[in-house]
């Protein structure tokens, strides 16, 4: 049980994209300006930061340390975390910790990357082993590719119901004002039509490589309602991993050991017995369209093998009973080291009631997820009611 | 904030050495993970969290903590890394036994910097644009803070060296050298000489740490992690932060004030830092001393007072990420029987820009 109940009571984001107009530090500070000045809040109100970035992605080393000063760092804690995809879920997840504990009142959490200005796929390579795996599988893509292909032969899933992922994404992201990737005429032959990049994986079927920043304030309780009107309070986050060489764990993505056990942890710890009913939102981490599917199973929003039939009848649609990714996810929208905390950031403000044209009607209960290498899984739970006093949040 | 009921159960480092050749990073950290589950009475499987140190640049690879993260029960189980020393990261491990879900948690810290290239990897640290062109390095940048403080008149070369061959003196993996030694190695960066800054090693120290009920329950409520504080230190350009170890000072004092304890308290301290003359400006700003007096206490001189850098320090022999973390277990070792209080202290960043500090109650 937490010391302090905690909540997110502010969220901000840069605009995602190709940003050559700004240098990484001006990125950051477009995010953390957009989120403190969204309550009023400066630098001063800040007891310490947590900062989430893929440093090798852009090739530099320290990057908190050199940018300390656009992070409103000075004099205070700075946490830097570079766990992978799951950085900014990770940097969430820290803030939380920090608050619930009661060693800070009002954390700042910044993600940001710039990925135009290194060669994140170069970077990616190095997580496969250097003899064994960076020959045979280079990059995201080719991973992705890996697991999306067992994912197929195990569940049956076809091209054409991925497809329709990635066209859910890419429209749902024309309501969002922040997100990178908008094709409102999506259809899906032309996903089905573009470069095969990997087999199964076609370009449109992957995210795409963007410049952007996110950042989010957590709250302690007594401060908590004096700056936003509808807190969204922190019920549960769990971690869970899986095994350092994808041939350890195989069928990956068909079979998503860590996301099912960090789910088992989290759900738990939230009351959650019927995702599909419990959950008014979900922001999923989903870096390929067949990872959206076979996550949605994972995370028992649907049946195992079930997730083509989901995409198909329309469940996870922006007006569907469950709407997964109304901002228009990871494929709209991925610079790695903010895109799993856009995931907290948009589950948030769901719950808020501030996501303005993509705002699901009345969230009671989002879920964020974030996901990346050794199948590192991090699950928050928010919701606008506070959690009881002696909840277990985190596991 | 009040100092805190959470205590370190288990300790283990893996054998430190300028190249570990034999072992990959997974094995290195094993070797320190391993004897510290032993001495907690804990299994693998008990751990309810980590939280791992480490820099991707000197691992050669993105998300370091990947190739631990199964040692130290992240399979299936909760990991989180930071790219700092590990008493940052056992700042963290505190927060999250302290919010009362994660009652035992596993920390640890590791480098393999025979592996790394570290002009390289610290050239990546600077202004891609502005500064790197220039070639600089942590060396250069050392250089430009030992010549401020030595501008002072206060310490110079000479001290520095006379820490440097104290610390090598109680060194249990590096030869002794002699201030001559070290005032006559090659010079770096002016006025910096090779063996002003401690030699790149390939090593990890693991803590195994819990909360009050369940190191009593485990009969191992000896060590208690009192408090722990970090301040961020300006980007090394602005010249007049560079050299006052205000960072320092001011981690301290939020510690010590949690603790509710004054700095006179103290049994000891351990002050963490690459270059030898960081010490005299780490230990002044501490309030440890000025010229000679400090010098002597890195020499063992003092009368009674405050024990420094019983253990030598960094320059005794460890690694960035895990210097900070080695202290923490040779204060405990070192304590242990007779007790005392200790402030241990740790930098990330080049010119040391962040500073941790964290104190330790050891049962007599």
């Amino acid at each position: 049980m937490s010391v302090v109940r905690a909540a997110v009571v502010a969220a901000g984001q840069s605009d995602h994209g190709r940003r050559f107009d700004v240098s990484m530090a001006e990125i950051a500070r477009e995010a953390i300006d957009r989120c403190l000045g969204s309550r009023g809040l400066g630098f001063s109100d800040v007891d310490a930061v947590v900062a989430g970035n893929m440093e090798m992605f852009e090739g530099i080393y320290l990057v908190d340390q050199l940018f300390v000063g656009a992070l409103g760092a000075l004099g205070k804690p700075l946490y830097k975390l570079n766990t992978g995809g799951t950085v900014g879920a990770s940097a969430a997840l820290a803030c939380y910790h920090l608050v619930a504990s009661g060693r800070h009142r009002r954390v700042l959490g910044v993600g940001f990357q710039k990925q135009s200005e290194g060669s994140t796929q170069s970077a990616i390579t190095t997580v496969g082993d250097p003899v064994w795996e960076r020959a045979v599988m280079a990059g995201a893509i080719g991973n992705f590719a890996a697991m999306a292909s067992t994912y197929i032969a195990e569940s049956g899933v076809s091209m054409e119901q991925a497809a329709k992922v990635a066209v859910k994404a890419r429209r749902n992201a024309c309501l969002n004002p922040h997100a990178h990737l908008k094709l409102p005429d999506i259809t899906v032959e032309q996903v089905l039509e573009s470069e095969m990049l990997a087999y199964p994986i076609h370009r449109l079927d992957f995210c795409p490589s963007s410049d952007g920043a996110c950042a989010i304030v957590v709250a302690a309780e007594d401060l908590a309602g004096g700056l936003c009107e509808h807190p969204a309070w922190v019920h549960a986050v769990a971690t869970a991993h899986d095994q350092q060489y994808m041939g350890d764990s195989p069928k990956r993505l068909a079979v998503m050991r860590s996301l099912q056990a960090a789910a088992k942890k989290a759900y738990g710890l939230a009351g959650i017995e019927d995702p599909r009913r419990d959950f008014d939102v979900a922001e999923i981490y989903e870096p390929a369209s067949y990872a959206e599917l076979a996550m949605c199973e994972n995370l028992g929003i649907c049946a195992m093998g079930q997730g083509g039939a989901l995409i198909d009848q329309g469940v996870t649609l922006i007006d569907g009973p469950l709407p997964v990714n109304p901002s228009g996810g990871v494929l709209s929208t991925n610079p790695v080291g903010a895109t799993a905390m856009i995931r907290v950031a948009e589950a948030a403000m769901q719950v808020m009631g501030e996501a303005g044209e993509h705002q699901i009607p009345d969230v009671k209960r989002a879920l964020a997820t974030g996901y990346g290498g050794n199948a590192w899984t991090d699950i928050m739970i928010l919701a606008r009611e506070r959690p009881r006093p002696d909840a277990q949040v985190s596991a | 904030m009040v100092a805190s009921d959470t205590w370190i159960v288990g300790l283990g480092e893996a054998r430190s050495a300028l190249a570990r050749d034999d072992v990959s990073i997974t094995e290195l950290a094993w070797e320190a993970v391993a004897p510290a589950l032993v001495d907690a009475g804990v299994g693998l499987g008990e751990v309810e969290g980590a939280v791992t140190a480490s820099q991707d640049f000197w691992d050669g690879r993105t998300i370091s903590s990947m190739s631990v993260n199964e040692v130290v029960g992240g399979t299936l189980g909760s990991e989180a890394k930071v790219a700092a020393d590990g008493v940052l990261g056992l700042g963290y491990a505190l927060a999250r036994i302290e919010d009362r879900d994660q009652r035992l948690n596993l920390v640890l810290a590791h480098a393999k910097e025979s592996q790394g290239d570290a002009h390289t990897i610290e050239l990546a640290a600077f202004d891609p644009y502005f500064e790197r062109q220039l070639g600089p390095d942590e060396s250069v940048l050392a250089a430009f803070e030992a010549q401020l403080l030595y501008a002072r008149g206060v310490f110079g070369a000479g001290d520095a060296a006379r820490v440097v061959a104290a610390a090598r003196a109680r060194s249990r993996v590096l030869e002794a050298v002699s201030v001559d030694q070290v005032l006559g190695s090659a010079l770096t960066a002016s006025p910096l000489r090779v063996l002003d800054r401690a030699p790149l090693m390939d090593c990890a120290s693991a803590l195994v740490v819990c909360d009050g009920d369940r190191a009593r329950g485990l009969g191992r409520d000896r060590v208690r992690l009192v408090a722990g504080a970090s301040v961020t230190g300006a980007y090394w350009s602005q010249r007049e932060v560079l050299a006052d170890g205000g960072g320092a000072a001011a981690a301290a004092a939020d510690a010590l004030a949690v603790a509710g304890w004054g700095f006179s308290e103290l049994d000891v301290v351990e002050i963490n830092a690459s270059y030898a003359y960081q010490h005299l400006l780490v230990g002044a700003a501490l309030g440890l001393g000025e010229g000679e007096a400090l010098v002597a206490r890195f020499e063992g001189d003092e009368d009674g007072g405050v024990s420094v850098n019983a253990s030598g320090g960094w320059l005794a022999g460890s690694a960035g990420s895990v210097a900070g973390l080695h202290a923490v277990v040779g204060v405990c070792e070192r304590l242990a029987g007779r007790g005392g209080r200790a402030l241990v202290h740790a930098t990330t960043g080049l010119a040391g820009q962040s500073h941790h500090v964290v104190l330790l109650e050891v049962a007599g």
